[in-house]
């Protein structure tokens, strides 16, 4: 269920800015208004984020990422387009109604921090709470709370300037977090801090994202970490989104060069998993064990498997047990369920594939199943697969397959 | 280029506010006087030191010990030179235009930090009141508020503003931006952004910006001297017109003190009002070591509490101590001001003051003020100066006359031995005319120090002087100032190098440097001017009589170098003292320049003395001590009087609080006071014996002389006595001893009180019924109607008291010539019946009105009572 929907959003900054939109919906290009002294900086973003997801929005900087993040709460207000959250249009409320879902319904956290540096840990945490009225003992209990969520407990009566960054930011987060507002965003939250606090704060995120599940949106301009973070995430260029997608969708199907020249440099043994690159048991049945014994079914495949892994595991750790012997590496599902198997081979080739994706050997299947082999199974091909976790299929526009090849099943 | 006649443009838009908004600038002089008037108030009213006390703790509470310490030298120090007064003045100027100009720059500057068009339309604005020169202001200001203060607030406020309001707006805008996005983002409202976040970041900078207006106000104190503004700026500028080193230093020192505390306090200020800076405080405080005391600062609460109890007991003080006495009641001025106005030229200053202590004696309140001529004419002109008494006419102040005769009246000439010469140094040898320059333009280096381009002499010398000597290819007219010319005279003499000035006599500096006056034998400087004393339009009409002493006010030579001598002598600060030197050694001037019918009176040898006269509320003690208080004041005396019951008034007399009461009823009434006090008392002596208790009736009941005659005619009298507050001594005498003794038993005595039975006297006179009273003598009612004392052949009433004069041991020693006055006083029955009558007459608040008419009743009775010789 979403909860949050952008559609259709245009910024642009200048003169006669609904003359811009209009000619940028009749195909008119960015640079061509740029000599007129018009900058389009968001063109025709939608966007779509569920409860509990972590949308990324990932560019260079001029991509308008972050400009697209304040056209959200509107403290930059849209040129055209609307902003629904929880069903209300965000965009058609007067200034008192905004300032008040502002108050109450969504909090931000900024990329150098800014706390007031007049105000102690406690007030900056509890600052969102004394503009919605809280009483003072209230905000004061509630603030503590949400300092401590974020590691904090403890640091309530020291002053920004004695912190450290990383502290600064979880002080930063604090104060979103403690007015309960149901959607936070985050504009480039860590890219201040320096690589090791980095990953505490992501993780830390991720922790509390478990227990909290807040609607996030969250821009960055690191790889890395969008693949982290992001349950889906946005790749923006020049105003425009030119590829929305799970990690892997970005990585393995980039929509364009643009796209996959951006993700040249990651680490894909940590964002593909087991899952993607699996291939079907039957594939592998045959092959035969250090002891010499022939591996003819699954359950004989499984016992002597070198490491049985869930289907979501990053490819980093199959490493180790690839290299172990001659048999593969076999996969479950989240039930336990033997779905496919990982060989040294088919793990070396992936990774040694740039942009490309080579089609994995379709072969049969064999009759383990009871004839629901092609619901259960993955498709041996690694488009459109799909992480564990909860995720809609709301797959849209940019998403297509470079090669062509299907397997059908049975 | 055409000549675009800009300054006339100025002038017209300035003579069009004068007639239009007249409203306005009347507006803003009563706002800013009134307010400046009450920080001057306030700040002189308690002893400089405890004020400076005040300070210091300001200073520790914001800088710590050593900043008090030094901040108390530098303030008594500034009493000791005798500038506090004018530290006072000019910090109240500062503090008003501060207020002011922070009340105006701080909002105007945050809306020009948020709003672009206004910051672009205010920066134009900005330039020109920092750039324009202050004193352009000065001349339209004048006509526009006045002389005083207010033109120099004015000024202060528009030169100070623009720092004011560009730091305001700088620091607004140098609030992190991302701040301000976060507040919003958390959905505050913009108001509560800017209280909340911007306002307090940009607290540092406004604060600078503050400390920046109060330096440029100080800077502005010279400029607000020149117009009337007194205070350091004042003795500044005093001290410039009369090349007087010794006063600009000290002058100026206090100005650097003043200078110095104000900045260092404001910039502290910024720890106690700014989060920010009170978090460093905080921190520095708890990091302090070692010489921990040295750096402490008390805490607000605790800085409060110490100067509320200072503030407390300077409060005191004035209210106890600073009683001043009117001195005024039965003279000419009756305590009406009259400003006086003058050019610090000798002859102008010495006969200010003469006429100040002249007017001062006449019981006027005269205010001398110095002043530059323009604005002495200016402010004459609008009537803020009353009298000036040294206009140079026809030549010298020619302009300023052609222009405001309208509004001025011309009182006559006092002096006319004046010239205007060229002089030079005696060691010039073989130069003594004007005809001797000719020729030796080299030697003086082709010019002739002059002094203001305005000045008549200057245009005589132009237009006259050089042409007929034929100079004027040799000789170029410096135009300069008077205060200049001096200075360069003194410096060429110094170093014995050839000069020749303008100047003219009397002057000073023929006493002090040897010079010669070059001779004019064609006369081209004129017959010289003769002193005029002038008056504001209507100030005859006002005040007749001064004009007419001023019409006939003349001084020879000796007698005005004389008295310029001993005012120069006296000191700054100190002229009046000078005059009083120099009348002493005319004795009768003053009633020969000033003589008044009222003021024939001379004064006793312990005039300016200050009794304080007790006295109940009983028409004897009221009439005598009234009569006493007008007698006193017409020799010179400033007595008090107070009102007091009669045990607080014995006590009083006792502690010396009360001097001496004239209404003691010994030996009998009074007995247990005197019995209790007596140890401290002494008794002056009784003026009044005649007192008696009895019974009276109208004369016009036949028949009834005496206490048995009324027994017999009681139904006459309805068998009422009409008696008074019944614990009285005669009361209870009537009913214990009196009655008995005549049988007077089946009389009804009413008990009421003193008034009511008076009132019932009244009302059965009027109607010529009989009725009898308890009454006693003195008594008023016995002048008012016609009444019979019943007579007391047995002597039931007892031993007649005196009316006694009784003072405090100390008194004799205290006021010699009032005790013996007070010794040989005596009244006599009808005297003292007359005077009550007079003062019931004129009503409560008028007692004086009553006994000036007494006075006048009874030819020669001050000096009976009062002898002088």
């Amino acid at each position: 269920m979403s909860r949050l929907q952008a559609e259709h959003l245009y910024k642009v900054f200048g003169r006669r800015p609904e003359d811009a939109v209009r000619r940028l919906e009749a195909g008119a290009g960015r640079e061509e208004l740029r000599a007129e002294g018009t900058t389009a900086a968001v063109i025709d973003a939608s966007i779509e984020v569920d409860e509990g997801q972590i949308f990324v929005v990932m560019g260079l900087s001029g991509s308008g990422k972050s400009t697209l993040l304040r056209t959200l709460n509107g403290l930059l207000e849209p040129t055209s387009g609307t902003v629904r959250f929880d069903g209300q249009d965000l965009t058609s409320l007067s200034d008192k109604e905004l300032r008040k879902v502002r108050s109450e319904k969504i909090s931000m956290v900024f990329q150098h921090f800014a706390l007031f540096p007049h105000r102690s840990v406690l007030e900056n945490a509890a600052y969102g709470l004394e503009v919605q009225g809280v009483p003072r003992a209230e905000r004061t209990a509630r603030a503590t709370e949400a300092l401590e969520l974020t590691g904090l407990k403890g640091w309530e009566k020291s002053w920004p300037d004695e912190l450290s960054g990383g502290m600064q930011q979880r002080v930063g987060l604090a104060r979103a977090l403690a007015t309960n507002a149901d959607l936070l965003l985050m504009d480039e939250s860590f890219s201040a801090l320096d690589p090791l606090i980095r990953r505490d704060m992501q993780d830390q995120l991720l922790e509390l994202q478990k227990s909290l599940k807040k609607t996030i949106v969250f821009i960055t301009h690191d790889l890395n970490e969008a693949m982290r973070l992001g349950d889906r995430i946005a790749v923006m260029r020049d105003g425009r989104i030119v590829q929305i997608g799970s990690a892997e969708d970005i990585l393995v199907t980039p929509a364009n060069d643009y796209v996959a020249s951006f993700t040249q440099d990651v680490d894909r043994t940590r964002v593909l998993t087991a899952g993607a690159i699996m291939t079907e048991v039957g594939t592998v049945l045959g092959a035969t064990a250090p002891d010499g014994t022939k591996l003819t079914t699954a359950a004989e495949f499984r016992a002597a498997a070198p490491a049985v892994v869930g289907a979501g595991t990053p490819l980093v750790e199959l490493f180790t047990p690839c290299a172990a012997g001659s048999v593969p590496v076999a996969v479950t599902d989240e039930q336990g369920s033997l779905v496919g198997a990982v060989t040294a081979e088919r793990l070396l080739s992936v990774l040694g594939e740039a942009a490309e994706q080579s089609p994995a050997p379709a072969g049969p299947v064999p009759a383990e199943a009871d004839g629901t082999a092609a619901a259960e199974q993955t498709p041996a091909k690694a488009t459109s697969v799909e992480k564990t976790a909860a995720h809609t299929s709301g797959d849209t526009d940019t998403d297509h397959d470079p090669e062509d090849k299907v397997s059908a099943g049975a | 280029m055409p000549r675009i006649p800009i300054g006339s443009w100025a002038d017209s838009l300035v003579e069009w506010l004068r007639d239009h908004a007249e409203w306005l600038f009347h507006f803003v002089t009563t706002v800013l006087g009134g307010f400046y008037d009450g920080i001057l108030a306030v700040l002189s009213g308690p002893e400089p030191l405890l004020l400076t006390g005040i300070f210091a703790v300001i200073a520790w509470w914001l800088r710590g010990l050593p900043a008090a310490v030094l901040t108390f030298i530098g303030f008594a120090l500034i009493d000791s030179i005798e500038q506090w007064h004018q530290t006072m003045q000019s910090l109240s100027l500062v503090l008003v235009a501060c207020i002011i100009t922070v009340a105006v720059a701080v909002p105007l500057g945050v809306w020009a930090a948020r709003n672009r068009a206004v910051s672009g339309a205010v920066r134009p604005v900005l330039d020109l009141m920092q750039t324009m020169p202050a004193m352009v202001y000065l001349i339209p200001g004048i006509l526009f508020f006045g002389l005083g203060a207010v033109p120099g607030i004015v000024s202060t406020i528009v030169f100070s503003m623009p720092p004011a309001v560009r730091m305001t707006e700088l620091g607004i805008r140098q609030v992190d931006g991302e701040l301000v996005e976060a507040a919003d983002a958390f959905g505050t409202h913009p108001r509560r952004t800017l209280f909340r976040v911007q306002l307090p970041l940009a607290l540092p900078t406004i604060m600078a910006g503050i400390n920046q207006v109060i330096m440029l106000a100080l800077s502005m104190v010279v400029i607000a001297g020149m117009v009337g503004g007194a205070g350091l700026g004042g003795t500044v500028y005093l001290s410039l017109s009369s090349v007087d080193v010794k006063l600009g230093a000290e002058g100026g020192l206090a100005v650097v003190i003043l200078a110095v505390y104000l900045d260092r306090m404001t910039s502290a200020l910024n720890q106690r009002v700014s989060p920010l800076g009170r978090r460093a405080l905080a921190k520095a405080q708890a990091a302090l070591g070692g010489l921990k005391f040295l750096q402490w600062k008390p805490a607000t609460s605790l800085a409060t509490v110490a100067v509320v109890v200072l503030a407390l007991v300077a409060g005191g003080m004035s209210v106890l101590g600073k009683d001043k006495g009117s001195g005024a009641a039965g003279t000419d001025g009756n305590g009406r001001p009259i400003s006086l106005g003058y050019v610090n030229w000798d002859e102008g200053k010495a006969t200010t003051f003469l006429w100040k202590e002249i007017l001062e004696q006449r019981g006027y309140k005269p205010r001398a003020e110095a002043l530059d001529a323009g604005p002495l004419f200016t402010g004459q002109a609008r009537g803020d100066i009353d009298v000036q008494t040294n206009a140079w006419l026809p030549t010298t102040h020619a302009e300023y006359w052609k222009k405001y005769k309208d509004k001025l009246e011309d009182l006559g000439a006092w002096y006319d031995k004046t010239s205007l010469e060229i002089a030079v140094p005696s060691y010039m040898k073989g130069i003594k005319t004007l005809d001797d320059l000719k020729g030796k333009g080299g030697t003086f280096g082709g010019k002739i120090v002059g002094i203001e381009p305005g000045a008549g002499e200057m245009k005589l010398l132009k237009d006259k002087v050089l042409k007929d000597y034929g100079l004027g290819g040799e000789y170029k007219v410096m135009e300069s100032s008077t205060s200049s010319m001096l200075t360069e005279l003194d410096r060429s003499i110094h170093d014995k190098k050839p000069i020749a000035v303008t100047l003219w006599s009397p002057h000073w500096a023929y006493d002090k440097y040897k010079l010669t006056k070059l001779k004019d034998p064609k006369g081209s400087f004129g017959s010289g001017d003769s002193l005029h004393m002038l008056g504001r339009k209507g100030f005859s009409k006002d005040e007749p009589q001064v004009a007419n002493w001023m019409k006939n006010f003349h001084l020879d030579e000796k007698q005005l170098t004389s008295l310029e001598s001993e005012v120069k002598n006296a000191g700054t600060g100190h002229e009046q003292d000078g005059v009083r030197a120099w009348l002493k050694q005319h004795p009768g001037l003053v009633n020969k320049l000033a003589p008044s019918a009222k003021a024939d009176y001379a004064k006793g040898k312990d005039a300016g003395k200050t009794p304080t006269l007790g006295y109940p509320a009983w028409d004897e003690g009221i009439a005598t001590t009234y009569l006493w208080k007008n007698i006193l004041e017409k020799r010179g005396y400033r007595p008090k009087l107070q009102n007091l019951d009669v045990g607080p008034m014995w006590t009083g007399l006792s502690t010396g609080q009360i001097d001496v009461e004239t209404d003691a009823w010994l030996p009998v009434a009074q007995k247990q006071y005197w019995d209790k006090y007596k140890k401290d008392l002494v008794d002056v002596g009784a003026w009044y014996d005649k007192t008696s208790l009895e019974i009276a009736v109208p004369s016009y009941v036949k028949g009834v002389k005496t206490l048995d005659d009324l027994r017999k005619h009681k139904d006459t009298f309805g068998g009422k006595i009409i008696g008074i507050e019944p614990g009285t001594g005669e009361m209870k005498r009537l009913k214990s001893v009196v009655s008995p003794a005549y049988g007077l038993d089946g009389f009804d005595v009413t008990e009421a009180g003193t008034s009511a039975m008076l009132t019932e006297l009244e009302r059965a006179y009027a109607k010529k019924e009989p009725i009898a009273v308890v009454l006693w003598s003195p008594h008023w009612a016995y002048s008012k109607y016609h009444l019979t004392k019943l007579k007391d052949p047995q002597g039931t009433w007892g031993a007649n008291n005196q009316i006694k004069t009784i003072g405090n041991k100390s008194f004799p020693k205290k006021f010699p010539e009032f005790n013996g006055w007070l010794k040989n006083w005596k009244m006599s029955a009808a005297e003292l019946g007359s005077l009550e009558k007079e003062i019931q007459a004129a009503g409560k608040g008028n007692e004086n009105k009553g006994v000036e008419k007494w006075i006048d009743a009874h030819p020669g009775i001050v000096d009976k009572m009062a002898p002088v010789k």
